[in-house]
């Protein structure tokens, strides 16, 4: 189990140092630091393992977290738990930076002591832990108050206390994705997956038991089978904000195919032996926003972009890119934050660009012409051409790393749709059509490449 | 403009604490990346940069080639610095081409030709400049370009000191990177030589380095510089150290040209001129004086610089070694600093006292100081000074106190460290061999070794004990007996075990009338102690036990017993188990007299170089030239063998046709009976030719008890070959088959066949051949043959061809 936890700055001092067992000694911290924070080449394994002791390591701006164990351990195990740490400072005091971690140590320190016990990790929710460690000062707390606590936090149902009242019920849900892909120069896909999240944000009353459903096959497959549900969720989300609020029950145009997931996982709150038996998503939700699923699709996968570059080298001094970027999807659509990176060469002295839309900029720090446009709808074409100046150079020649790309787009790009959401709630008497529920799809670009 | 920015190079001071200041290494890139793109744009081909806008950017480029990035432009920028007229803009281009630089030759031509252009100016700060950059880089190209040019500033009357010095070193630079490509003409020699005269020190100090350099390589040619030297030396030491004001350091006048030209004179021999070789003595006598003035500072320089100036006197002294009264008076100071409170000086007087204790002048007075350095071994905190106080030990060791000598460092080995225990237990064996007397006192003196230092008694140690005794019959008796005392020592090592085991095997017999020492009882004491062995004591004991079956044929059936037992017969162990079958059946058929052939006492050694001399030089290849000085006493052979040979008699005696393996293996005799070799040219006539080799059977087979490969037969027409490699129970072979004739052999076939049982015993498999054989050719056959069981029978090769 994890021995203990560090928290670094980028100059490798120590900001907070937790050590939960007794193999760890004071010696590791400084180990972690001269083999990995102030290595002569940079480490680029996530774990590294030093004298018998293994450091599972992330690094958030310029902020080291890192995790020690002597023992065999399940190192996904860890890195969930350091994700799921940065949350939770997160959520407690915004942005993971040297300064705020000085100010906030005290509470720092708390959350550690509570969220791992022996190197164990413990319930870590956001809404539970923020019911009993406070960022305020010492207050009287009243019995009722501590009754609570205590069933939150040893009852079945840890993540949701009882008793929450809300006037207007009301839930949002985010399909978030995020596309990779590399593309060959000639348009062949090399690779493409879809990385995606179910976040809701739910605002109910009581202890409702919430039911989900999406269009996963094997879902699909088993409905057709007996036609008995009826969905209540609208399909078609239009705009890239929220959707009108689905009062509109029944009719439901089944639109497209149903996809294939490889692999998915649930918040801790969903009933995972009703999913085995019966392939259905139920679950009590927490208390405000949560990430109810995960999930991973690697098939039939809709690209937004497609960017098409033309490098032509002219002599050893000059060089001529053109970079042409499609957006293939509905022409009412609108996508955002577009962002182009053209590497350059290392011998580049200068660079003349032309662009048809949008702005684009020679970053000589980072090696790169950077191309970013505010929205392109869909169905549209926009050029850029640019004219590099080179220093004639004969010693190495220059590998053309790949063109990449950043984007927001209102659809998810994996074809993943919500086909109901059905609240029920059975000793506060509200009904499922007087809950209101908001989908948004969000299509982000992961690791979105082209080569050149 | 100019004189606003000046030299201060503003933009450099920014960039370099822009870079302090970045919090990443990332962020550092970046800054890095900016700023190269920035230094490429100003550097592009149709801009102009003055000077100093060079040099910035120039400076830029080094200051990110020091952290680690690459830098493959800015090179022509640079030589064009050199060709400024300003210092800073000068310096900052050769700074950059010496640590950066470009292999490119074009750009080395550029190079080479500002670098001539700033040695042929008259500005002597850029003719230092150029001599730095060319010792900085320092390269073959360098010395070829050069060659005439710096001994040239060297020699010539019109240069200034500080460039004299300067060309000095740099050729002294250049003749180490590559001598044979740096021609000096003959006639600089006596104007090199002669700048050991100089008036300025600092040139002579120079000069001496690159006259050392220089006298190695060719001695003779040099030999002029030993009478300035002499005389240079000599005014340095007799004047007072207030003549050489900024060559004084801390009252010692000159003390590192003092040093260097003390080294230099080691380079000769003695000067055969008698009034030099006078001065040089006298010389030497005030040094030797100077060091019993009382010191004139209490600061520890002061000691240094003056010790220092007095080793390098006495290692003169050594070198020289034909001033007895000098060596006498050098040992004695050397006494004085034995009991220095300064570690760093026990050691240098104990070393160098080692030297002379090689000197015959010197000798007797080394040996005065025995006490103090005996008291040195034991009181000295400091290992490598307990190290050198060993070697002295071992130095002056003669006939004289030998005893004493052994006894001390017997007693100090007992607590000496770990490290140098090995090396001790050497050179006592040496030394108690070498100065022995009775012999008797040597073999008390070797077992005692054995007992102490156990684990660090090299195999070398004890093969030379048992040599010493097989070569001496008058102790043979003594050996036995104080062997079987030892043996009874509760808790032997097994070096002790094995030197007991063979000598008690060879002359156990010569004891076993005393009653307390029997057959049965030595051979009980022997074996109580066989199970604690490893596989090679084992083995050697097994050996004795044989040799037991010969001296006591009383005891054979008890033997026999233990030869037989599980863990010897069939033990898991290879050669354990291959002495216990063959001693077996050795002891079971032949009669006594065979036996006592075969089991023999070993004939003496013939005298040889002392191993153990051999071994000490490997551990210390610096070893001092008196081992090879080395007197008669010793003897031997590579005793290693000895056992293996012994098991290996015994079968050869025994003629017998039984099953073999050897040490690693099996062996498999092969059998060319029956080689039908058609010859014929397929029309006009064939003659079958059936030659029977029955005797190369036997003589091939007993081949291989020896050696791996061998040809199994040969006529006129055809040469076959056999090489095997055994591992465990399966023999890689290969056959070469040789065609001798000047036709192709056609069809060829070979086939092994197995006769009656031999099919079930041995399992074969062998590739198949190509059908011909080109005239004067050969082929190879490769294959495994797998032994399953024992067996007697050889397998048949039919070979036939057209």
């Amino acid at each position: 189990m994890i021995g203990g936890v560090f928290i670094y700055n980028h100059k490798g001092e120590v900001l907070i140092s937790r050590v939960y067992r007794d193999d760890i000694g004071r010696n590791a911290v400084d180990a972690f630091r001269v083999n990995v924070i102030h290595a002569r080449q940079q480490s680029r394994f996530p774990v590294v393992n030093i004298a018998r002791t293994s450091f599972f390591y992330t690094k958030r701006s310029n902020i080291w977290l890192c995790a020690v164990a002597k023992q065999n351990i399940n190192a996904a195990m860890v890195f969930e738990f350091l994700n799921k740490m940065i949350d939770i400072m997160q959520s407690y005091f915004g942005k993971i930076s040297e300064e705020n971690i000085k100010n906030n140590f005290v509470l720092i320190y708390e959350l550690l002591d509570e969220i791992l016990d022996f190197g164990y990790p413990q319930n870590s929710d956001t809404g539970v832990l923020k019911s009993f460690i406070t960022q305020q000062g010492v207050r009287p707390i009243t019995r009722e108050e501590q009754t609570n606590v205590t069933s939150a936090v040893t009852g079945q149902i840890g993540w949701r206390r009882e008793g929450i009242k809300y006037r207007r019920n009301e839930l949002f849900l985010d399909v978030i994705e995020s596309v990779n892909l590399l593309m060959s120069q000639q348009g062949q896909v090399l690779s493409t997956h879809v990385a995606g999240r179910v976040v809701m944000k739910s605002y109910l009353s009581g202890m409702p038991e919430c039911k989900f459903g999406i269009n996963d096959k094997i879902t699909v497959d088993n409905r057709t089978k007996n036609p008995l549900d009826s969905t209540n969720i609208n399909n078609n989300s239009t705009t890239n904000g929220s959707t009108n609020p689905s009062t509109t029950t029944g009719t439901t145009t089944t639109t497209k195919t149903a996809i294939a997931i490889d692999d998915c996982q649930f918040h801790q709150c969903v009933k995972l032996s009703k999913f085995e038996s019966e392939h259905s998503i139920s679950f009590i939700p927490p208390d405000g926003e949560f990430e109810l699923m995960r999930y991973r699709t690697t098939k039939d996968i809709s690209l937004p972009f497609r960017v098409i570059p033309l490098v032509r080298e002219i002599g050893r001094t000059k060089m001529e890119v053109k970079v042409v970027v499609k957006s293939n999807f509905k022409p009412t659509l609108i996508g955002q934050k577009i962002e182009i990176r053209i590497p350059t060469p290392s011998n580049t002295c200068d660079v003349q660009l032309l662009c048809m839309k949008g702005k684009a900029k020679y970053k000589s720090s980072d090696n790169a012409i950077v191309w970013k446009m505010k929205r392109m709808g869909g169905m549209k074409e926009s050029q850029l051409s640019a004219e590099i100046e080179l220093l004639p150079n004969d010693k190495k020649k220059w590998n053309r790393p790949p063109i990449s790309m950043n984007f927001e787009v209102p659809f998810a790009p994996s074809g993943f749709k919500v086909r109901y959401l059905k609240v029920f709630e059975h000793k506060l008497n509200y009904s499922d059509s007087d809950t209101v529920k908001w989908v948004r799809y969000i299509g982000k670009s992961g690791l979105y490449e082209t080569r050149s | 403009m100019r004189n606003m920015r000046g030299d201060a190079m503003r933009g450099l001071a920014v960039f370099i604490s822009d870079i302090r200041n970045c919090k990443s290494r990332e962020a550092e890139l970046r800054r890095i990346n900016k700023e190269l793109t920035n230094i490429r744009q100003r550097f592009r081909a149709d801009k102009t940069l003055d000077g100093y806008q060079k040099k910035k950017y120039v400076c830029k480029l080094l200051f990110i080639f020091l952290l680690g990035h690459d830098i493959d432009f800015g090179y022509m920028e640079a030589v064009n610095l050199l060709s400024s007229n300003k210092y800073t803009e000068k310096q900052i281009g050769y700074l950059f081409i010496s640590v950066i630089m470009n292999s490119s030759t074009e750009m080395k031509q550029l190079i080479i030709q500002n670098i001539r252009n700033d040695i042929q100016s008259r500005n002597p700060i850029f003719i230092n400049l150029a001599l730095q950059c060319v010792a900085n880089i320092g390269d073959k190209e360098m010395a070829t370009a050069f060659t005439h040019e710096i001994p040239r500033l060297l020699t010539s009357g019109d240069t200034i000191d500080p460039v004299k010095q300067s060309a000095a070193l740099c050729l002294l630079r250049l003749h180490r990177t590559s001598p044979e490509s740096l021609q000096l003409n003959t006639e600089w020699t006596a104007r090199i030589i002669h700048l050991l005269n100089d008036q300025h020190l600092g040139v002579a100090t120079a000069a001496v380095s690159l006259i050392d350099a220089l006298v190695k390589r060719s001695p003779d040619e040099y030999k002029g510089c030993v009478n300035l030297a002499v005389s240079r030396l000599s005014r340095i030491v007799t004047s007072s150290y207030t003549d050489f004001q900024d060559y004084t350091y801390y009252f010692v006048p000159a003390p590192w040209l003092c040093v260097k030209l003390l080294r230099l004179l080691q380079n000769y021999p003695p000067p055969d001129d008698p009034s030099v070789r006078s001065r040089l003595n006298e010389c030497l006598d005030t040094i030797l004086n100077k060091a019993q003035e009382p010191l004139k500072s209490k600061k520890v320089q002061h000691s240094n610089a003056r010790n220092a100036v007095l080793f390098e006197a006495i290692n003169l002294i050594i070198h020289m070694d034909c001033e007895s009264s000098l060596l006498v008076r050098a040992c004695n100071q050397l006494g004085q600093f034995l009991q220095n409170r300064e570690t760093n000086l026990r050691y240098l007087a104990l070393e160098s006292m080692c030297l002379l204790a090689t000197s015959e002048f010197s000798h007797e007075a080394v040996k005065k100081h025995q006490e103090t350095v005996i008291n040195a071994l034991k009181s000295e905190r400091d290992v490598s000074v307990r190290q050198r106080a060993v070697d002295l030990l071992y130095a002056m060791c003669d006939r004289s106190n030998a005893e004493d000598i052994v006894q001390e460092m017997l007693t100090y080995l007992e607590t000496a460290d770990y490290t140098i225990r090995e090396e001790m237990v050497l050179k006592i064996a040496i030394l108690s061999e070498k100065y022995a007397v009775d012999y008797k006192w040597y073999l008390d003196i070797m077992l005692k070794l054995i007992r102490i230092a156990g684990d660090f008694v090299s195999e070398e140690v004890w093969y030379r004990v048992i040599q010493v005794v097989v070569n001496r019959s008058d102790v043979q008796s003594y050996a036995a007996k104080i062997a079987f005392e030892a043996l009874q020592a509760p808790a032997c090592h097994e070096n002790m075990i094995k030197v007991a085991g063979y000598i008690l095997g060879e002359y156990g017999n010569l004891i076993a009338l005393d009653l307390r020492s029997t057959p049965m009882i030595q051979f009980d004491l022997l074996h109580s102690k066989y199970h604690l062995c490893s596989p090679t004591t084992r083995s050697l004991l097994l050996s004795t036990y044989m040799k037991f079956i010969n001296l006591f044929p009383e005891i054979k059936q008890h033997i026999q017993d233990v030869l037989r037992h599980d863990s010897n017969y069939r033990s898991s162990d290879v050669e354990i188990q291959q002495r216990a079958i063959e001693y077996l059946r050795l002891s079971e058929i032949c009669s006594p007299t065979v036996l006592a052939t075969v089991l023999e006492i070993m004939p003496p050694y013939p005298e040889k170089q002392s191993p153990l001399l051999v071994r000490l030089k490997q551990k210390k290849p610096l070893m001092e030239a008196e081992n090879n000085s080395e007197p008669s006493v010793t003897t031997t052979t590579t005793h290693t063998e000895d056992v293996p040979k012994f098991a290996e008699t015994a079968i050869h005696l025994n003629q017998q046709q039984q099953q073999q393996q050897q040490q690693n293996g099996l062996l498999v005799s092969f059998d060319t009976i029956e080689s039908n070799t058609h010859f014929g040219e397929s029309t006009s006539y064939s003659l079958p030719s059936t030659i029977t080799t029955t005797e190369t059977t036997i003589q091939s087979s007993k081949k291989f008890l020896f050696k791996n490969s061998d040809i199994i037969f040969e006529n006129d027409l055809l040469q076959i070959g056999i090489k095997g490699e055994a591992t465990k129970h399966i023999l890689r072979v290969e056959f070469y088959y040789g065609n001798k004739t000047n036709f192709n052999l056609t069809n060829i076939s070979t086939n092994i066949t197995l006769l009656d049982e031999l099919e079930s015993e041995l399992r074969l498999n062998l590739e198949p051949i190509k059908p011909t054989i080109d005239p004067k050719a050969q082929i190879k056959q490769s294959g495994t043959i797998e032994c399953l069981q024992e067996f007697r029978d050889l397998p048949k090769i039919n070979f036939s061809f057209l």
